[in-house]
């Protein structure tokens, strides 16, 4: 298979490619082995990729008519590179970023110096809807409040990486990111042999390790459970996983319970056993029916009573989610500055907030040039793409935004870069993002890489799975 | 340490699993049995459905005469997701219990289950049919003794594992009671009802019959092995229920119960009714070769072997709530 089937769309940046067709240097040795496979042995390693995630039982759910299907994870074998000595820079950028979100929430839940100091709008705060009251004054271990996080990132046609999103509620995919290593290994054995790709498994030993780092009373050997909220969930294979591989116990609500003494406990064949910390991936509105929503089925009553008794950890702590909102996003460069005296590593992508007026008229009247994003609201959902949309379609927008200001941001229209993909036997460019994950407990870690995520349809910006997205593997290579 | 929801998934899979094989190696054996028969033998497909408990089920659904059940009966058996018991819900049920234990067993014994799941999804219709009904069956059990050996070669001999050998033995042993009860038994009454008739014992092809029956617990060659004489049916009862040296008997399951049960928790709670079910397979045999005796007596078996599920139930589901 050539690589000259594969040219780049004309203002966009790819990946693997130069505009004059040539390979970047980190993807050389992958365009090389590409370019010596037949057509019918590219398409025969896909096939095979796919016979594996079937059998192996990789899947995500989706939902139709009211109920959950177990659907096969969508993946390209022709992976994605990024040289190591620009992954450098882009990790580092990724802990500056966390350390500096996690030191606004916790001044946040206590004395507010940022909103005192006038960086940080009053209102904007006042009508969070994920600022919890019943966080306030909590003081979670090593002052971090967002533990596990997963930031998008893109690279518009210039090639500069931006921050696109933070995640730091209860952001899924990193077992994808396993779980495509594990599958990429068998499709280009030979490559892993031949150059240096930064191996990605050590992910759930550090996340183990990080998760022990939040034990209340410095317990040492402390009983982590992940908790679920069932196998409906779209995210339920990554739960299994992740605990599978830190050796966790995977709890539902109802296998736990708060006893009188206001500690935690799992419901075993042998009776009542102590849990030290917990991995939630139930988002906070659900985690205990006496704080939050009382009809919630899927949370402990008195779990934010135990938590706040420093009887067990809970990662991401409650109320983290204040930082994960398109609006306070827009604001991360000026609290990296605040709280770090630093300039951001990894810009964020220009973001108007239609909370001010200038901002806001700027997107009425540029709306079509724009993409529209509603504040709380993940997966896609509620985004405007304004060169795509109809007149109609924009208007109804405006009003929206006119009806509630504060619930919008916009940002230009990028053009996503692109990474060869395998589309119908041909090979094709694709538009990608990626998501790292960051853990930040006692330490840092930034995965090698982590999920990228492409549209498969031809022109598509949207990678989400759950919208018709496929995955591919991120290697990061050595070229020093 | 084990959670007591999964304990409740990992029990009901190995029961599901152990359902699908067991189903598999009646209606494989049963097969053989009547291609074996000449045809002016009578041949009824409806002890399938009596021993596997479903013959009300199945004709609330179906009218058929006699000799031409084969099809409708099978396919019922093996591939009619609507029938709770048949081999094709059997395992999506075994899958979707162990869909909620990924973290406790072993990798590979997930993907063997999933791939018995995906492999009956698209074969199970295919098995119905005379000509590939072997091929299918046999394909089906092997995998289940691969996942059985997998668990066996490379999982912590820890509750979890207990657990699933608990849910196996009193599922296979239910199953072993309900060849003995429905089949055995209607042997020997026919055997006595020919006697009296004075009619020649080669009519009813007896020993085939035997062998038939010996044959869906897989029990035909071991049985030839331990007793080296020809067929007996009260002997091939005894072995079938009391044989410690044969894994599918049910004094051998029973002692797998209580080793099980000894190594979880509350067995002191437990174990009585282990004790029960001794009891009464002890004393199960005494009926010597009368037929309706021994269906009273499988039917006491099997409200023991409820007994012990309850009161594993009990224990360590509905105890911890």
């Amino acid at each position: 298979m050539t690589v000259a089937h594969v040219r780049t769309q004309g203002a966009t940046w790819d990946e693997l490619l130069t505009p004059e067709g040539t390979p970047r240097p980190a993807a050389r040795q992958l365009l090389d082995q590409l370019a010596a496979l037949e057509h019918s042995e590219l398409q025969e390693r896909q096939t095979l990729a796919e016979l594996d995630i079937l059998t192996m039982g990789i899947t995500f759910t989706v939902y139709s008519d009211g109920r959950g299907i177990d659907r096969a994870w969508p993946f390209d074998i022709i992976p994605r590179v990024i040289a190591a000595s620009e992954w450098r820079r882009v990790e580092a950028g990724l802990v500056q970023r966390l350390r500096a979100i996690n030191m606004f929430v916790d001044d946040l839940y206590h004395d507010q110096r940022i909103v005192a100091d006038g960086v940080f709008p009053a209102e904007l705060l006042e009508r969070s809807k994920n600022f919890r009251p019943e966080c306030v004054g909590a003081s979670p271990a090593h002052g971090v409040w967002a533990h596990i996080s997963g930031s998008d990132l893109v690279r518009d046609a210039s090639g500069t990486m931006y921050v696109l999103e933070d995640n730091l509620r209860v952001p899924s995919g990193v077992s994808y990111v396993l779980e495509n290593r594990a599958i990429s290994k068998r499709v280009f054995a030979d490559l892993f042999a031949k150059q240096s790709i930064m191996p990605v498994d050590s992910y759930t030993d550090e996340l183990n390790r990080m998760l022990v780092s939040l034990a209340p009373d410095g317990i040492a050997n402390p009983t982590i459970a992940v908790l679920t909220p069932g196998i409906y969930n779209s995210a339920y294979f990554e739960h299994s996983f992740l605990a599978q591989r830190m050796g966790a116990v995977l709890v539902e609500g109802a296998d736990l319970v708060v006893a009188d003494d206001e500690c935690l406990y799992m419901r075993t064949i042998g009776g009542l056993e102590r849990v030290h910390v917990v991995y939630r991936r139930i988002d906070d509105e659900f985690l205990d029916p006496e704080a939050f929503r009382p009809d919630s089925m899927l949370g402990v009553p008195g779990l934010m009573r135990a938590w706040r008794a420093g009887n067990v950890a809970i990662a991401n702590a409650p109320g983290a989610g204040v930082a994960d909102d398109k609006v306070v996003y827009a604001w991360v460069p000026d609290i990296i500055r605040y709280y770090l005296g630093e300039e951001p590593l990894i810009p964020n992508v220009p973001t108007y907030r239609c909370l001010y007026d200038d901002e806001r008229r700027f997107v009425i009247e540029h709306i079509d040039e724009l993409v529209v994003k509603p504040a709380n609201e993940s997966g896609g959902y509620g985004l405007l793409i304004g060169d795509r949309a109809t007149r109609s379609e924009l208007d109804a927008h405006i009003a929206l935004i006119e009806a509630d200001p504060r619930n919008w941001v916009a940002q230009p229209i990028l053009s996503l870069s692109t990474v060869p993909t395998l589309c119908d036997g041909e090979i094709e460019p694709r538009h990608v993002d990626l998501r790292p994950f960051i853990l930040s407990g006692r330490h840092s870690y930034v995965t090698a890489g982590g999920l990228t995520r492409v549209a498969l349809r031809k022109g598509s910006l949207v990678v989400n799975s759950s919208q018709g997205g496929g995955s591919k593997d991120t290697w990061i290579v050595e070229d020093e | 340490m084990l959670l007591s929801r999964t304990a409740d998934s990992l029990y009901w899979g190995a029961r599901y699993l152990e359902r699908a094989e067991d189903t598999a190696r009646l209606v494989r054996s049963y097969t053989e049995l009547v291609i074996d028969l000449p045809t002016s033998a009578v041949s009824t497909w409806e002890p399938l459905l009596a021993v596997s408990g479903s013959s009300e089920s199945f004709h609330q659904l179906h009218e058929v005469d006699s000799g031409s059940a084969e099809v409708p009966i099978v396919r019922f058996l093996l591939a009619d997701t609507h029938h709770p018991a048949s081999i094709a819900s059997s395992v999506e049920q075994a899958r979707e219990n162990l869909r909620t234990t990924r973290e406790i067993i072993p990798r590979e014994a997930w993907q063997t289950v999933n791939d018995l799941y995906l492999y009956v999804g698209s074969n199970a219709s295919s098995g119905v049919e005379r000509r590939s009904r072997a091929r299918f069956l046999g394909h089906l059990i092997a995998e289940c003794q691969q996942l059985d050996g997998v668990l066996t070669t490379v999982m912590n001999r820890d509750e979890a594992y207990e657990l699933w050998r608990l849910g196996q033995s009193i599922e296979r042993a239910d199953m072993t009671t309900r060849v003995v009860g429905v089949r055995a038994a209607a042997l020997l009454f026919a055997e006595q009802q020919a006697a009296r008739d004075g009619e020649a014992m080669a009519d009813i092809h007896d020993d085939v019959q035997w062998m038939g029956l010996l044959r869906s617990v897989s029990a035909l060659q071991m049985y030839q092995r331990a007793t080296r004489g020809p067929i007996d049916g009260a002997a091939a009862v005894r072995f079938l229920l009391l044989d410690a040296a044969f894994p599918r008997s049910v004094a051998s399951c029973a002692s797998r119960i209580r080793e099980a049960l000894s190594r979880l928790p509350r067995s002191m709670r437990t174990l009585p009714a282990v004790d029960e079910l001794d009891a009464v397979l002890a004393r199960s045999t005494t009926g010597g070769d009368d037929g309706a005796a021994l269906d009273a007596a499988m039917d006491e078996v099997q409200l023991a072997l409820a007994a012990v599920n309850d009161v594993v139930h009990d224990a360590f589901v509905q105890s911890s709530v």
